[in-house]
């Protein structure tokens, strides 16, 4: 959808019931999918996505354009979700910094040896640390440009392609010799 | 690759193989239940349809009837927060066994009932909901909308309701064709053919006649202070709107009824907030009140609302923004950051907060939406926001200067500005190191920055705070190049005119005016080398003492009458007003069959320069058979007579029945810096058209009309009168019949009053 349609849509939202039907249409599966991948679970992520869209239109009249696409804001209310959901259970599993990806540990490496490539790398993206993951969802997954990913996250445009960085880094690095084997 | 941005950023072929996987793969695609879909969506629309529609806001309701709010409103009938209907009523039908019941039991009567609740009648099966919604009036005049959630009828007050006021719901008859005796209607029950009627009472206003309308801060002066030793160690905190503090303390340290932690507790330097720190709701004596953010830290209260942000540590280097109530709740998770905080967000008026995230300046709506602001890099410089909203003062990596967010310009500041402080009315106050002292700066509305004040040589400003009237700054000021142990707190006029002591003490910094202005929470250096905190009392005004405790007499004299103790009330009076009573001015006691149910001040004044006599105006309500029927005004003069205030002398309204148009509730006379502002609020929603400068007016002893600018708000129902007025003179406010009421009702009598200019 062109962007000067989609502002007209948006702006139609505002007051326009069926407008904003289109709007749920059109993001549904990508903000739905983009909760999935945050919480791998499906009921939670149905949670997650209702409350995705009954926020965004109680929310609708506020919004305004400014600069990014519409679904920059659903997705920045998606990660906020996540984050009140997590909050209420001792904080999502988190793994430092320095902290090595359970790769080694026999359960991953059964799935690594087990799943195809593609398979084995999104897996792989599962344990990462949560920003770092989040950025690579919203880049590999998602085809975000890193500006918008920094205005969903809240991010400077740095920051978000050092998460990119060290995300990629972090799968070279550390995913199993025979699974970099196969990358080449 | 065919990604720019990737191929700019992975130039490392080894990377650049993990990438060309990732971009050739996708994720799984997640199992999705087409039947929530459609589910989804199809409430969405029935909540589009209900709540999209133009003008549908209430900018000042705080609620959105969602199903998702609705459920926990509903949960409040049952709590009894909301307004519910309080006796059994029955709705026609032809048969007793299908009649229609509201359980009502509970609230008839009911006394402070917030001013912004729903009202709730709950019906205990099907109704005609047209017919029995239609038949709701509402006494004062209320403009409401009117609602059914299932058998629920929600009646949300288009503008707050009045404080003080006793409103009275009514249900009427009103003949439907489903109300008549038609057989073909049986299952559609509607309204009993005698009026339902409930009366309810709103909250008293905050009695605040005399203080904080009369406070002005250049009279303040230091008066004794008091460790904070309930509270234990503190890293950080301040002041909510109402006077109580939020306070960071250590995980884990004592709470409400558990033993006291030492009094020797101290702080321990700087704050080191990791998650091991809880934020605490505490009195402004220290007293813990509730834990409110378990893990938190760097609490920020909002300017209005009720709530406040802070920090939630998440991991190691990671934290969450969040916004909680003054309950703990959780309102919503508004951002992150990749660091422990090491500062309290900042607030930009009640809608905005700013933060730093970094290096990076940031800035999001309380739902987490990003606000557009220019790139700006930020360091440890200052950052405050105008209670006002729309301007943020940052003291950046390159420059100092103020941002408007309603459209991103940035307006430069003085080279080296720093420490911003925003007054409430909206004026930046900050400070410009100079090698032998500094420059204080004010800037009304954040522009045009003028030079008002420089310590004296050698002697450096930080720390400004503003008092709660915008006329002087407290500060801490230290010789230059001194530790923070010479550190002592002054105030200054806000043209920057006389400086002085605010007490005697070294060590003190960061001062924190109460919003009331009777407190300062400040930091001072402990003997164990921290930093502890405390509070000062401010000596108020002659004057405002003596408003006090004239006020303290009134309500021993009210007291007493309200019990009919005609002794104890006659001990409040001094013989003149003896003399006045016994000569028929007022009623000490309320008639045979009657009885004196409530009252509340009207007005509080001091009478011109005399700060030992007050005119206080007190509403008398009169009820008869446990049903307020009416009331009279008093115009009481107090006077002080060996240390004591005694009424002096009385004068009476007429009784004026209830429930006959609108009525003057209150009015409150300020002086400004151009003049004076007469408040007048009414307890009924008023067309607006009727309130004028030919309806509401000031005149002169001579009878003279003052001339007016007359504005008028229907969130309060309040009209502004701004005039000007000569101190010490008396003037006479007359609010004519003319005021009409959104029913078309005009107010019964005229309204009469003594203004007093100060």
């Amino acid at each position: 959808m062109p962007d000067f349609e989609e502002r007209e849509l948006v702006e139609r939202a505002k007051e326009d019931p069926d407008a904003f039907g289109a709007l749920y249409d059109r993001y549904f599966p990508q903000i739905y999918r983009f909760a999935y991948s945050r919480v791998h679970d499906q009921s939670l992520a149905e949670d997650v996505t209702s409350e995705v869209f009954f926020k965004a239109l109680r929310n609708i009249r506020r919004y305004t354009y400014a600069g990014h696409p519409f679904s920059s804001w659903l997705y920045q209310i998606t990660l906020n979700a996540v984050a009140d959901h997590y909050r209420g259970q001792h904080g999502e599993v988190e793994l430092e910094e320095g902290a090595s990806l359970p790769s080694s540990e026999p359960s991953v490496v059964d799935e690594v040896v087990r799943r195809d490539r593609s398979r084995r790398v999104w897996s792989a993206i599962d344990q990462l640390p949560r920003h770092q993951r989040a950025a690579m969802v919203l880049k590999f997954g998602e085809d975000k440009k890193i500006e918008e990913i920094a205005q969903i996250m809240g991010k400077s445009a740095g920051a978000v392609k050092l998460l990119l960085h060290r995300g990629v880094e972090r799968l070279r690095r550390e995913l199993p010799p025979e699974f970099e084997a196969g990358l080449t | 690759m065919n990604d720019p941005e990737l191929e700019e950023l992975f130039q490392d072929p080894a990377h650049r193989e993990v990438v060309d996987l990732l971009k050739m793969s996708r994720p799984a695609a997640p199992p999705l239940d087409a039947d929530f879909r459609n589910y989804l969506r199809a409430k969405l629309m029935a909540e589009a349809r209900r709540t999209l529609q133009p003008g549908a806001s209430r900018r000042w309701f705080p609620f959105s009837l969602s199903p998702k709010v609705l459920a926990p409103a509903m949960a409040a009938v049952a709590a009894g927060f909301l307004v519910v209907l309080g006796i059994q009523i029955y709705l026609q039908n032809q048969s007793p066994s299908s009649m229609v019941a509201v359980d009502l039991s509970r609230i008839q009567n009911k006394t402070n009932v917030a001013t912004a609740e729903p009202i709730v009648i709950p019906f205990s099966g099907p109704v005609d909901k047209d017919a029995v919604a239609k038949t709701v009036v509402i006494e004062p005049a209320t403009s409401v909308t009117k609602q059914w959630v299932g058998d629920n009828l929600v009646i949300i007050p288009d503008h707050p309701l009045a404080p003080n006021t006793t409103y009275t719901v009514s249900l009427k008859t009103s003949p439907t064709a489903s109300a008549s005796n038609k057989p073909a209607v049986p299952s559609t029950p509607t309204v009993a053919p005698s009026p339902v009627t409930l009366h309810f009472t709103t909250v008293p206003a905050p009695i605040a006649p005399v203080v904080p309308p009369s406070f002005r801060s250049g009279n303040v002066s230091y008066g004794q202070e008091s460790r904070l030793a309930d509270a234990g160690t503190v890293f950080n905190g301040g002041w909510t709107p109402a006077g109580q503090l939020l306070l960071t303390r250590p995980a884990g340290q004592a709470g409400p009824g558990w033993p006291s932690p030492s009094a020797t507790a101290t702080a321990s330097g700087p704050p080191t907030p990791k998650a091991t720190t809880d934020i605490w709701l505490m009195s402004a004596l220290s007293t813990p009140i509730r834990l409110v953010v378990p893990g938190g830290s760097f609490p920020a209260a909002a300017p209005s609302g009720g709530v406040f942000a802070a920090w939630l540590v998440t991991s190691s280097n990671g934290a969450n923004l969040g916004i909680w109530d003054l309950q703990g709740n959780l309102q919503g998770t508004i951002a992150t950051i990749d660091s422990l905080p090491d500062r309290a967000p900042v607030w930009v008026g009640s809608d905005r907060i700013a933060y730093v995230n970094q290096g990076r300046l940031l800035v999001v709506d309380t739902h987490g939406a990003n606000v557009n602001t220019p790139p700006t890099q930020v360091q440890h410089g200052s950052l405050a926001g105008s209670p006002l909203g729309m301007l943020l003062a940052v003291e950046s990596v390159a420059a100092s200067k103020v941002i408007d967010l309603a459209s991103g310009s940035p307006s430069p500041l003085p080279v080296g500005a720093t420490g911003f402080a925003w007054s409430a009315k909206g004026d930046l106050a900050f400070v410009v190191p100079q090698p032998a002292g500094s420059d204080l700066y004010t800037a009304a509305e954040g522009k045009n920055a003028q030079h008002v004040a420089s310590s004296p040589s050698g002697q450096t400003w930080s720390d400004l705070n503003w008092a709660p009237d915008a006329a002087s700054l407290m500060l801490a000021g230290k010789p230059v190049g001194a530790s923070s142990s010479s550190s002592r707190l002054m105030m200054i006029n806000a043209d920057g005119t006389g400086l002085r002591n605010f007490g005697s003490q070294q060590e003190y910094s960061s001062p924190q005016w109460s919003s009331h202005g009777d407190l300062v929470l400040f930091s001072r250096q402990d003997e164990a080398g921290g930093r502890a905190f405390w509070t000062a009392n401010t000596a108020p005004s002659e004057a405002d003492a003596a408003g006090k405790q004239a006020m303290a007499e009134v309500e021993k004299f009210m007291q007493a009458r309200l019990q009919g103790d005609s002794t104890a009330a006659q001990e409040s009076l001094d013989p003149a007003g003896q003399s006045a009573y016994r000569g028929g001015a007022s009623t000490l006691l309320s008639p045979t069959g009657t009885k004196f149910d409530r009252y509340y001040p009207v007005t509080v004044q001091r009478t011109g320069s005399n700060p030992s006599k007050f005119l206080v105006a007190l509403r008398i309500f009169v009820s008869r058979s446990g049903v307020q029927r009416s009331f009279f005004e008093e115009q009481l003069t107090l006077v002080l007579k060996d240390q004591r205030y005694l009424v002096d002398a009385v004068t009476s309204t007429p009784s004026v029945p209830l429930g006959h148009g609108p009525t003057v509730l209150s009015y409150e006379v300020v002086p400004t810096s151009s003049g004076y502002q007469v408040h007048v609020q009414f307890d009924a929603d008023l067309r607006p058209e009727t309130v004028t400068a030919d309806t509401i007016q000031v005149k002169d002893a001579d009878g003279k009309l003052v001339r007016a600018q007359i504005t008028f708000d229907p969130d309060r129902h309040t009209a502004t009168l701004t005039l000007p007025l000569r101190p010490g003179n008396t003037y006479e406010l007359v609010v004519t019949t003319g005021v009409t009421d959104v029913n078309g009702v005009t107010m019964a009598v005229a309204y009469h009053a003594q203004v007093i200019g100060r």
